[in-house]
This record gives C-alpha cells, sequence and structure tokens, in this order.
C-alpha cells in the first residue's frame, strides 16, 4: 500500500471518529446488548406474583397438588444449593437453610456418596450411569422422597427405585425441616432461590368464608384484580369433570391454570389406577412416556450428548448474521455518502492532483475499514465484557450462562471478524463505484436498489438456513460471493467442511478482485463526471475502455 | 532556460467531438503564461491532460522533463476549476493534508500551514471548521492548498472566476511571488484584460485549437494599433470615423481599431466634435481585439 493511501485512510479514519454516526454505532450494540440481558432479568423478577385461591370440593386433590408442586421446586432449590456450594461469595450458600446446605453437600458427593453410604448393596447398574446422570436422579429421588414420602400414591418413584432409598436416608431424615422451610417461604423469598420456583410465581390464598358467599367474594376480587384466577375443584375428580371450575379475567397467561392442571392430573390418574386396582408400579411404567434422548454427531464420528447449550449454539450464528449484516451494510453505506459528499464538495478533482484515483479510492476504502473494524471490535469487547458481568450483577443465575459462553466462542468470534472484513471488501468496493457516479443520495438510492435486494436474500435466508446448516440451499448461496460471508456465518453451527471454508472463501476472494478491478474503472471516470448517473450498459462499456480514456455518453453522441 | 511544459500536437477527442486539436506550446521555465480562450474552448480539458487525469488521444506531453504527471504531482500544484474542501476539517488542518499528499513531512506541514494562514490574515481561523468560513476565506485557503508545498509548476484553471476584489488582488500578488522565487505559473482565464495585465507570454485558444502564441508583447504587436477611448454621449457617432476600421464599443468605454495609415489626431478633432471625450489613449491593440480579429467574430463570453 502506498504511503498516499495510508494518507488518505488515516485522514478518511480520523474524520469519521468525529461523526455522531460512528459513536452512536460504537454504543448502539452495547445498548441493545445490555437490553437484552437486563429487560428478561428484570421482567422476571417484577413478575407480579400470581394470587389465587382453590375451592376444594374433593377434600384430598388440592393438598396432594400441593405436595406434587414442591417436588420440581425442591429440586431446583437443591440443584441451585449443589451449584453455589463453591460460589465466589460464600454468602449465596449461606443463604440456604442449615439443612438445604447439609444436603445439598452429601448429593454432591453423587456415586462416591451413594456407594460409601450402601457398601456391598450399591446396585451394579447404577454404575452405568455418569456422575451427572447419577447426580441427576439423585437430586430427584430426593426431591420426592421430601415431598411427598407418606403419599401412597407415588409413583414417579420407579425412578426413586433406580437410587436405594437407604442412599438417601440421610437426607430423608431432615425431611421435616426442610418442608416446614419450604412450606413457610414467602413468594419474595422463593425467588431468591431460584426464578423458576413455582413458589415464587403463584401464590394461593385463602378466605374465612364458605359456600356461595365464598364464591362471590372470589369472583369479586377477580373482578377488582385483586386475585387473578380462582379454581373449583369437584367433589369427585376420580369420576369426572363435573364441577371443576376456573374462573380469571386473564385468559391469555395459561401459566398458572396449565401448572395446576399438571399436577391434578397426574394425581388423579394415580388414583383411578388405584381405584382399578392396577399395581402402582405397572401403572408407572405403563405411562412411562417414550423419551428420545438428543444425541448429535461430533466430527470424529461418535455420538455426542446434545446439551441445551447445544441448542443455543445451533441458533447462536443467527444473531451474528444478524449483526453481521447491520456491520457490513452500515458501514459500507458510510462509503457511498461519504463519496458522493467529496463529489459534490468538488474536492475530488483537488485531490487527484496529489493522488492517482486508485490511491484515493483504495484509501478510502482503507480508512472506513479501521473505522468498521473499531466498530466491530468494540462490539466484541463489550459483549464479551456485558455477557460475563452484567448477569453477575443483576444478580441472576444459570440460564443465562449458556449464552455467555456462546457470544465469547473464540470460533464464532473469529468468524464474524473475518467474514465482516471479506463481506464489506465486497460490497465496499461495489458501493464505492456506485457513489462515484453519483451526485445526490437521492441518484445513489436509485442504484442502490439492486444492492439492497441482493443484501436482503441473505436476511431472508437466515432461519431456513439454521435449521438446516448443511443443507442445499446452504451449500449453494455459500458458493455465490455477495452471499458467502452470511451464509457462511449463519451455517457456523453445522459447521462447514474445511473444503468449503477454503472453496468458498477462494471464490469470494477472486470477486472482490474482480470487484475492486470494476470500481477502479468506474471511480476514474465517475468521480469527474456530473450530469445524471450512467445507465448499467454504460458503465459496462467503461469496464472495456482504456484507463484515461472517457467513453462518450449516448446523448453526447 | 528550459521548458516547464512542452505540449507537441495533443490532440483529445469526446467521441464525434473534438475537445483538443493538435496543441502545441512550450512554456518556459520561471514564467506566467496566460491560457486565454472563451468558454468551451478545450483549457479544461487540456489541462486535465497536462494533470494525468485525461490521457489525450494523440500527441505527447512533457512536465518538468517528465513524460506525464504521475511522477511530478509533488512538484505541482493544481487548483482546479471546480474545488471544494472538506466541511467538516479545521483550516490548518486540511491545509497540513493537502501539504501531506504533496509528500511534505507531517510535521513541517503543519507548520506552513499555520504561517501560511498567518502571512495572509487567517491566522485567528486556523481552528475554524471550513463549513463556517466565508466563500471569500473559503477560496483563500483552496488557494493556499495549492501552493503550501512551494511547487516549482502552478497551475490554475480559471483562478480569478468568482473571486471577490480582495482575493483578486491576493491571486495576483500569489501568482507575481511565484514567479519572484523562479517558479513558472499557468493559468487559464476567459477573461482577456486578466492576462494582459500579468502574463509574460499566453496562447489564444478557441474551439480546441491554438490561434496565436508568445510572449505577449510579440503578440501584441501582430494586431497593430488602436485607441482606448472613454466618453460620454451618443455611441453612434463612433462609427464611420476616418481611417477606423471597427469599433468595440462598451457604452462609456470603446476600442477604436485603426487602419494603417490612420491618423489619430483627425479622428480625436472629429471625436470631440461628437461626444464628450474623458480619455483618449493611442496604444497597441488589446488581447481581446487580437482575439476578435483571429477567430473573425464576436467573442462569447
Amino acid at each position: 500500500m502506498s504511503n498516499k493511501t495510508i494518507l488518505v485512510a488515516q485522514r478518511e479514519y480520523v474524520e469519521n471518529l468525529r461523526t455522531k454516526t460512528f459513536w452512536v454505532g460504537i454504543f448502539f450494540f452495547p445498548i441493545i446488548i445490555s437490553l437484552s440481558i437486563v429487560i428478561p432479568i428484570w421482567l422476571e423478577k417484577t413478575k407480579d406474583v400470581r394470587k389465587y385461591a382453590v375451592v376444594d370440593h374433593s377434600g384430598w386433590l388440592l393438598e396432594a397438588v400441593e405436595k406434587r408442586a414442591a417436588m420440581p421446586d425442591l429440586e431446583k432449590v437443591f440443584k441451585a444449593a449443589i451449584d453455589d456450594i463453591d460460589a465466589k461469595d460464600p454468602a449465596d450458600f449461606e443463604a440456604y437453610p442449615p439443612a438445604v446446605q447439609e444436603i445439598a453437600r452429601f448429593l454432591a458427593g453423587g456415586k462416591e456418596k451413594a456407594r460409601e453410604v450402601l457398601g456391598d448393596k450399591f446396585p451394579a447398574a447404577l454404575e452405568e450411569l455418569s456422575d451427572e446422570e447419577f447426580r441427576k436422579q439423585y437430586v430427584k429421588a430426593v426431591a420426592i422422597g421430601i415431598s411427598m414420602l407418606d403419599s401412597p400414591q407415588i409413583a414417579a418413584a420407579q425412578r426413586f427405585g433406580m437410587i436405594p432409598r437407604e442412599a438417601v436416608e440421610e437426607a430423608l431424615a431432615r425431611r421435616e425441616e426442610i418442608k416446614t422451610w419450604y412450606d413457610s417461604l414467602s413468594p419474595d423469598d422463593a425467588r431468591e432461590f431460584g426464578s423458576t420456583l413455582s413458589r415464587g410465581r403463584y401464590e394461593r390464598i385463602e378466605l374465612d368464608l364458605e359456600g356461595e358467599e365464598l364464591i362471590a367474594k372470589l369472583s369479586e376480587m377477580v373482578d377488582r384484580e385483586k386475585l387473578f384466577a380462582y379454581f373449583v375443584i369437584g367433589d369427585d375428580p376420580i369420576a369426572g369433570n363435573e364441577g371443576f371450575k376456573y374462573v380469571s379475567n386473564n385468559l391469555t397467561d395459561e401459566g398458572l391454570i396449565n401448572w395446576f392442571e399438571r399436577h391434578a392430573t397426574a394425581e388423579v390418574r394415580e388414583r383411578r389406577f388405584e381405584a382399578e386396582n392396577i399395581d402402582r408400579e405397572l401403572a408407572a411404567e405403563i405411562q412411562m412416556p417414550v423419551d428420545f434422548e438428543m444425541k448429535k454427531v461430533s466430527s470424529t464420528g461418535e455420538e455426542e450428548e446434545v446439551e441445551k447449550t447445544e441448542i443455543v449454539r445451533q441458533w447462536a450464528p443467527v444473531a451474528f448474521v444478524y449483526f453481521l449484516w447491520m456491520a457490513v451494510f452500515s458501514i459500507s453505506q458510510m462509503l457511498l455518502t461519504n463519496t458522493i459528499e467529496e463529489k459534490s464538495n468538488r474536492i475530488l478533482e483537488v485531490l487527484l492532483s496529489s493522488v492517482s484515483p486508485l490511491q484515493l479510492m483504495s484509501g478510502k476504502i482503507v480508512g472506513i475499514m479501521w473505522t468498521g473494524l473499531t466498530m466491530i471490535l468494540s462490539w466484541v469487547l463489550s459483549t464479551i465484557v456485558l455477557v460475563t458481568f452484567l448477569p453477575g450483577l443483576l444478580g441472576a443465575k444459570g440460564d443465562v450462562i449458556d449464552f455467555a459462553s456462546i457470544a465469547r466462542d473464540p470460533f464464532l468470534l473469529t468468524s464474524f471478524v473475518v467474514y465482516f472484513l471479506l463481506g464489506y471488501l465486497f460490497f465496499a468496493a461495489l458501493l464505492v463505484g456506485i457513489g462515484s457516479v453519483c451526485n445526490t443520495v437521492k441518484e445513489a438510492n436509485n442504484l442502490m436498489m439492486p444492492v439492497t435486494v441482493m443484501l436482503m436474500l441473505p436476511l431472508f435466508a437466515m432461519i431456513p438456513i439454521s435449521k438446516d446448516p448443511n443443507g442445499t440451499l446452504a451449500k449453494f448461496l455459500s458458493y455465490i460471493p455477495p452471499f458467502t460471508p452470511f451464509v457462511m456465518m449463519n451455517r457456523a453451527a453445522g459447521p462447514p467442511t474445511n473444503f468449503e471454508y477454503v472453496a468458498t472463501s477462494i471464490i469470494l476472494v477472486l470477486a472482490i478482485v474482480f470487484v475492486f478491478w470494476a470500481a477502479a474503472k468506474i471511480f476514474r471516470i465517475g468521480i469527474l463526471m456530473t450530469g445524471k448517473p450512467p445507465s448499467p450498459m454504460e458503465m459496462l462499456r467503461w469496464l472495456k475502455a482504456p484507463i484515461g480514456q472517457v467513453p462518450v455518453r449516448h446523448d453526447e453522441e | 532556460m528550459t521548458d516547464a511544459l512542452v505540449l507537441d500536437g495533443v490532440t483529445k477527442r469526446f467521441g464525434k467531438n473534438v475537445a483538443v486539436d493538435s496543441m502545441s506550446m512550450n512554456i518556459p521555465q520561471g514564467s506566467i503564461y496566460g491560457f486565454l480562450g472563451p468558454n468551451g474552448s478545450g483549457k479544461t480539458t487540456t489541462i486535465r491532460m497536462v494533470m494525468s487525469i485525461l490521457y489525450p488521444d494523440e500527441g505527447t506531453i512533457r512536465i518538468l522533463g517528465q513524460p506525464n504527471a504521475e511522477s511530478v504531482k509533488d512538484r505541482l500544484g493544481y487548483l482546479p476549476e471546480e474545488k471544494g474542501l472538506y466541511k467538516k476539517m479545521k483550516t490548518a488542518e486540511i491545509l497540513a493534508y493537502f501539504g501531506t499528499l504533496k509528500g511534505m513531512d507531517r510535521h513541517e506541514a503543519k507548520r506552513k500551514a499555520s504561517d501560511l494562514l498567518d502571512h495572509y490574515g487567517l491566522g485567528d481561523r486556523k481552528d475554524a471548521k471550513c463549513e463556517s468560513m466565508s466563500k471569500g476565506m473559503g477560496q483563500k485557503v483552496q488557494l493556499l492548498g495549492t501552493i503550501i508545498h512551494d511547487p516549482e509548476l502552478v497551475i490554475l484553471d480559471e483562478p480569478f472566476s468568482g473571486l471577490d476584489p480582495v482575493n483578486m488582488e491576493l491571486m495576483r500578488d500569489v501568482i507575481l511571488s511565484m514567479k519572484k522565487g523562479g517558479r513558472t505559473v499557468i493559468f487559464s482565464t476567459h477573461v482577456m484584460a486578466q492576462a494582459e495585465q500579468i502574463c509574460d507570454a499566453i496562447l489564444l485558444v478557441n474551439k480546441g485549437r491554438k490561434i496565436i502564441d508568445g510572449p505577449i508583447t510579440e503578440v501584441k504587436k501582430t494586431a497593430g494599433g488602436g485607441i482606448m477611448l472613454d466618453y460620454t454621449g451618443d455611441g453612434a457617432a463612433l462609427h464611420g470615423l476616418p481611417g477606423v476600421q471597427r469599433v468595440n464599443d462598451s457604452g462609456q468605454h470603446a476600442e477604436l481599431i485603426l487602419e494603417d495609415d490612420a491618423d489619430p489626431q483627425e479622428i480625436l478633432r472629429q471625436l470631440v466634435d461628437k461626444v464628450t471625450v474623458r480619455r483618449f489613449d493611442i496604444r497597441e491593440a488589446s488581447l481581446h481585439e487580437i482575439f476578435v480579429r483571429a477567430v473573425g467574430g464576436k467573442v462569447d463570453e
């Protein structure tokens, strides 16, 4: 690169740093990211507790539902507690009641702890479970034990059976303590232990009324929005749905009714089996859902377990494509307006007495590329910092971490920066060519139409490609240079083969060289031209003309 | 003395239209050279070819001893007719930028920019953005940008057009001081009177063709004599005077072109009877007249 190209680029860069657009671009992104992290957490935190009431004519279903509902909550509390054993701030762990702390430590022991307790009685079948899987079952068993041990309807204890009762005996010894703690947990406190606890979302209230009076009062409360909803449970749930009612003014938010129905159904179903004298274990076995374990084949051909992260990973490229698109589009657009501005400022001919058109063009492209890179790198950095620290600052747990690990994935980040550069170079050359033949932004917009349409396609293809990253459409589009950066970024979850990376990159680079050559020829002629912009056919003739010769315009002939 | 610029048979066509037709000229170093002709006569095209912005179809150009301007750009100063500044840049910055583009060291360019602005009365506007400047100040900055690197050859395309009287004076000063420094200045104009005042040599061009060129004194000799007349009265009286070949009448001022054997005394005598004579000046014909005579018609200004 010649010295003069760098001088032009430097000026371009420094000038761009002074524009408002640049700083808006720099700050816009982190603000979006922050909002996308803060708003869900904040919404979750400020979500109203749904108050509800239940009129139970059966006399037993409500109690059973509450026991069942406690089970998943406890499971979550134990999991969170196990995670918090090693928390940076010891106070996090100390927030749990002593019984939960002890059990969490015990559960953290996993298979080894169980083996220690059971000695010879440790079932060989359990050895086959991974430590993680074992702990999952183990936690579940403890949660079931604590919430429903004395219920005669522990069908789910089919799983409980896998972990010998003796293994969780120690946990069960503290059962009453934990049950009391859980039952007295207020919704606000519950949220401290996990945002998804049903205890934190739904609060049942009781009124000291009966019969018609009670129903009238509840209806009135629902009407005044003092109560989200109330349930009426029929006399005999086992016989049928007669007398069941759900009354609410908000029928679109089905969270509460679904939650309550799920637990009520499970309970009633079990009692029906019992009524028919069907063996509990047998019934549980019959009801076992078909459960496909999600796996994927790794690059070495082995089966890999699919974690939640993988699913996020599958979709993460969509976000990257979107930001890539925004970056390429907005930054090459900068080049377009910039060129037109120079043209309308009539400064080009002055510059041409010092630099060659090629130096001028490449200087501009390089200068704005630096601007773009600065912006992109600031985005990358701020994203890493924000996803790493922001959720922690807000006291969020668990779920966000997957997102953070994806956003920091070096493979995705490198692809992002490289494809930004390649995509930018391609469209920059295209737009600088267009800019050079236009005198006003309005004229440029007309010529931009085909380019914009071309740029829209990867956006439309974004979702289909994410679903099938190695499908025919995705593969085909990868080889078309203007789409390559976006489509390949889109397919990062696939990922494409090394051959595809190399082949598409070679084609893209060749295309960039060609577009540069064409843009340089058009730029040379276009920047000195006034009057209406040339037609595409005219520009084609410019490409064929030798350097320094200005082909005649039709209307001049 | 060597020539700063030599054109030999340079021709440029745009389709069927011949913009510049086998133009030849020699411009000696250290001179002020006027490139004269009406609008659309091919002046700008010729200058653009000299600057290697356009390439000639035929003929050769030698500039500062080189076959094209590419390799000597840093030694040239060029002020195009269409000129402008970056609106958002500060005056000192843009001058320094022009300087560095001409190969000046960054520090030197900054210092020189500051000196020039001080010297030409813009010292207090160094940090002003170009968009905040008046048109006259902008013109000044543009001119300073052309000479910041002290070029050996300065080419100015219509430098006087649109200038206010103060800047007109400044432009003249700059051109003259360049010459004093041994630099060569070429400028184009369609206003003959401007060239007449400061040029050492001129070239007259019309419709892409050279009409006449050479040192201004020699060019004038070819045209014979004339009378410059300031008068008040009816212009019709100027016609039909003895020995007067033609009259270029401007209402208050007229140029009378004389036949070789005309008697100026007789003309004055007759004039005094018909109009009030305020000035009567016997001299060589003006460039304007030379041009009119050469093209054989009215100059299209």
